[in-house]
């Protein structure tokens, strides 16, 4: 057993741990550059010191204790992230780094005119640990109890990241609009990832009073902060193993490097420094340690380079194509969707102008019109991005005008992006995966404690998502499910943000210029899976499209737009043949 | 009541010292993220240096804390060689920890300025030690306590020299932003960094002006406000970091009119707040109102709404 002083700089590794891990919560799988962190930290320690000493004279178990700190700074962390809500970026570091600020000022005033805090002398003789009759005091009993705690953090964390919520906060990290538009409530999954920080940050805090015997305001200062994110960002933010690395690496460094202790925090800032520059991602980055270890599917044990196209025919059997009976759908009487009197201005530009028409149930509805015509913003007003200045957007009856984009989604909307959104570091599958996020509803308990529940509501997710994109033939299916979205061909791009969309169940879809970019070949197949979207699933579809020669070919009705405002509105014939159309495309006639 | 009225023409006074020393520090932020869209977080060690550097200047030219030169004298190269020596550290962070980061995610940019920010704290924090210095300033004008009393206000010298520097700095900068074929250039680039470089402007040139003159003057203020409050220490750029970049958020970032009113505006509040709170919380005056402006009005009082293509 190895001396006292050696288990105490194994019991501060493992307060390390769990502390960086609380961190990549937020900042790693959320994203959220949350600069206060170390005072929930402070938090989970002084809630200790006021409940387990003298201070007041309240002397409540530890394991009591625990969950009060723990669970008192997770609500602390839903009101500061309550900032996240309209901040981002380096604003939301400001804002928190302020809040911080505060606290550290109430931590060392808040001793008179009553002592609550004990000011800068902190507090100090608290009650010590029982836990099941076991009494913890000794360096060694501390480091075993860190240890075990630490390890239920980590698998904590690893269960969060493989579930909803770890692809919830991937999306929203990667592109936040999009993942609103494909329904992850993003206030709540930025709150709740300020929350589940703070929640590890301060139970982490009680086991730090616990073990030093005292608080004092510089153990949760900014230092502190500099020292826990090096841990992160050397590891690797967001990989999990690489967070554990990290804060084993910086706790047990300098017990090797003591006579340079002096230079400890510049190097700190130096390693900060240079990561940025040479390797952001850290030690562990990118690669997952845990994750199966992808074998290169070009090359196999017989060591022969294989060709794309024999693994494009490979995956053949993995793809259930099951295609319902063909072309029992069509256009139906019923309008499920009416725009009436819509308008939009950004700031002097009218982009949309009294605006309206009707969608009828299971019709394929194409807006055409010359650039710059409104096109996209009609879309963005349907699916919440904006709010019309005027005028009503009616789904089945009720308004959809102000609803927020996630809302849009659950009434039953989904839409493709014009010029591609897709969560490029998520792999195809969890493309497809989080596109079912509002459908779930597992929460944190049943993703921590694996509840049958939750197996169950993953298993089908995976299903379903893999056989949505099992309707692109083998393009999305095979490999491909475990590659990541930025390594697709262009084509296979556009086809995953349209099986992103097919994926959320939802029973209206709008495709902003789904064949854009596409070769003739392809853009033949598209059209034809587009008509096969409504006749064979019956799928409601606005559709917006440049190529003439595909609108016409699988739309029922066409409207024009130009400036704004609708110049057309007919079959496709119709409106082909209509002079203002044709102005508006081509000019005028000279005379 | 009354004794608030009195106090109003010396908090005035003290209002308008801040401000400009705050505005100095604004200043810095606002030029880098209107260009760069990175807050720079090491600006304020930057400050912090220059104050160092004007107490080195002061500390070499004196002998037994008895300056050995003309008072004015001393004074203009302890100015001189904090801005010369903050705008020559801005230059070599832009050049070190920066620009390797152009292309990368806003959030490596902050990441690094941490860094930053950290190392110079801690560098001179080793090399200089954590007492503070102090500025034997009863030396240099031996009547600096008082030079006009009228009725209870008190202008002391240095603050009266502080606001006519500050001043005459931003009023140098207004004019070469906007009459200088330079000045020119860096609001092109801030407006539109790749048109710029498309008009033949050199923009990474234009970055490093930005840096030099930004960081100059928050070592002025380094300085200044080392002569007003007598001393500087290691921990001073931190506090006065959050506050320059309260008062450039304030004003609008981007701005360099913004930031100039958010600094004046800031030390108004925080020398007024003063007078009806204890001192120990002051600090908190400008804490919040950053989270109010970010919460309510992130775009500042000077700043436009930029709404992003969909």
């Amino acid at each position: 057993m190895p001396n006292d002083y050696w288990l105490r700089i194994y019991g501060i590794t493992g307060i390390y741990i769990m502390l960086s891990l609380g961190l990549n919560v937020v900042a790693g799988f959320a994203g959220l550059l949350d600069l206060a962190y170390v005072a929930f930290f402070g938090i989970g320690g002084y809630t200790f010191a006021l409940l387990s000493s003298n201070h007041f004279n309240i002397h409540l178990p530890f394991l009591i204790v625990l969950p009060i700190a723990a669970i008192v700074t997770m609500g602390f962390g839903f009101a500061l992230g309550a900032t996240s809500i309209r901040l981002s970026g380096d604003y939301l570091a400001i804002a928190t780094l302020a809040f911080a600020q505060i606290f550290r000022l109430l931590l060392i005033n808040l001793d008179r005119p009553i002592d609550i805090t004990g000011g800068v002398n902190g507090i100090y003789n608290f009650d010590p640990i029982h836990i099941l009759g076991i009494k913890i005091v000794s360096p060694e009993s501390y480091a075993y109890l860190i240890w075990f705690s630490a390890l239920i953090v980590v698998i904590g964390c690893f269960r969060l990241k493989n579930s909803r919520y770890g692809r919830g906060w991937n999306a929203i990290r990667e592109d936040e609009l999009a993942a609103q538009v494909l329904g992850v409530n993003i206030t709540w999954m930025k709150l709740k990832a300020f929350a589940g920080g703070a929640l590890i940050a301060g139970g982490t805090g009680a086991f730090f009073a616990s073990f030093q015997d005292s608080v004092f305001p510089n153990n949760f200062d900014f230092p502190q902060l500099v020292i826990v994110y090096c841990m992160v960002i050397l590891g690797g933010l967001g990989n999990i193993l690489g967070v554990v690395l990290g804060a084993v690496l910086l706790s047990v460094l300098p017990e090797f490097l003591r006579e340079y202790g002096a230079y400890r925090m510049m190097s700190y800032g130096l390693i900060l420094i240079v990561l940025m520059a040479l390797r952001p991602q850290g030690l562990l980055g990118t690669i997952g340690f845990l994750t199966k270890t992808k074998k290169r599917p070009d090359k196999d044990e017989t060591g022969i380079l294989r060709a794309s196209t024999d693994l494009y025919y490979e995956g053949a059997q993995e793809t259930e194509c099951k295609r319902a009976e063909t072309g029992k759908h069509c256009k139906g009487d019923h309008v499920v969707l009416e725009l009436k009197g819509v308008s939009m201005n950004f700031g002097g530009v009218t982009a949309v102008n009294n605006l309206h028409f009707h969608l009828f149930e299971r019709e394929i509805l194409s807006i055409i019109g010359p650039n710059g015509a409104g096109k996209s913003t009609v879309f963005n007003l349907i699916s919440g991005i904006y709010k019309p200045d005027k005028g009503s957007i009616l789904y089945k009856g009720s308004e959809l005008a102000g609803l927020k984009p996630h809302r849009v989604l659950k009434a039953g909307i989904a839409r493709t992006f014009q010029n591609l959104r897709l969560f490029n570091k998520m792999t195809v599958l969890d493309n497809a995966k989080v596109a079912q996020f509002h459908r779930t509803k597992s929460g944190p308990f049943s993703i921590l404690l694996h509840l049958p529940r939750y197996k169950k509501e993953e298993a089908e997710c995976e299903r379903y998502a893999k056989e949505v994109l099992g309707r692109f033939g083998r393009r999305l299916t095979g490999y491909r499910l475990e590659q990541e979205a930025m390594f697709l061909s262009y084509a296979n791009r556009r086809r995953l943000e349209i099986a992103r969309a097919l994926s959320t169940k939802a029973k209206v879809l709008m495709l902003d210029e789904p064949s854009a970019g596409m070769n003739p070949q392809e853009t033949f197949e598209i059209t034809d899976f587009i008509k096969q979207l409504r006749d064979d699933y019956g799928y409601t579809i606005l559709l917006i499209e440049h190529k003439l020669n595909l609108v016409r070919k699988i739309s029922d009705r066409v409207i024009v737009l130009d400036y704004g405002r609708k110049i057309a509105e007919g079959s496709y014939e119709d409106v082909a043949s209509n002079t203002q159309v044709i102005e508006a495309y081509l000019g005028r006639k000279g005379h | 009541m009354d004794v608030y009225l009195q106090q109003l023409p010396q908090q005035l006074i003290n209002g308008l010292t801040l401000g400009g020393v705050y505005a100095l520090i604004a200043i810095g932020y606002t030029m880098v993220y209107g260009i760069l869209f990175m807050l720079n977080f090491a600006h304020g060690e930057i400050y912090m240096i220059g104050g160092f550097a004007g107490w080195w200047v002061l500390h070499l030219l004196s002998v037994n804390s008895q300056p050995v030169m003309n008072a004015a004298l001393i004074i203009s190269l302890m100015i001189i060689a904090a801005m010369a020596v903050s705008g020559l550290l801005g230059v070599l962070v832009e050049r070190f920890a920066y620009r390797p980061l152009r292309q990368a995610p806003r959030i490596n940019l902050l990441l690094s300025a941490l860094g930053v920010s950290i190392f110079l704290q801690n560098l001179v924090l080793n090399f200089q030690g954590a007492k503070p210095r102090f500025f034997h300033v009863m030396s240099l004008v031996p009547e600096n306590i008082r030079v006009i009393e009228v009725g209870n206000t008190v202008f002391s010298f240095m603050r009266i020299l502080v606001i006519v520097v500050s001043f005459v700095l931003m009023g140098l900068l207004t004019y070469a932003i906007k009459k200088t074929k330079t000045g020119k250039a860096m609001r092109a680039t801030a407006q539109d960094i790749e048109a710029a470089t498309f008009m033949g402007i050199d923009t990474d040139r234009i970055i490093v002006y930005v840096f030099l003159i930004g960081s100059a003057l928050g070592g002025a203020a380094g300085t200044l406000v080392g002569l007003l409050f007598t001393q500087v220490d290691y921990y001073v750029g931190f506090q006065a970091g959050l506050k320059g970049f309260t008062a450039a958020v304030l004003g609008g970032i981007g701005n360099i009119s913004g930031a100039m009113l958010g600094g004046i505006i800031l030390g108004l509040t925080e020398a007024l707040a003063t007078t009806f709170f204890p001192s120990a919380y002051k600090d908190v005056v400008a804490f919040t109102i950053l989270i109010i402006v970010l919460i309510f009005r992130p775009w500042g009082l000077m700043g436009e709404k930029i709404p992003e293509k969909v």
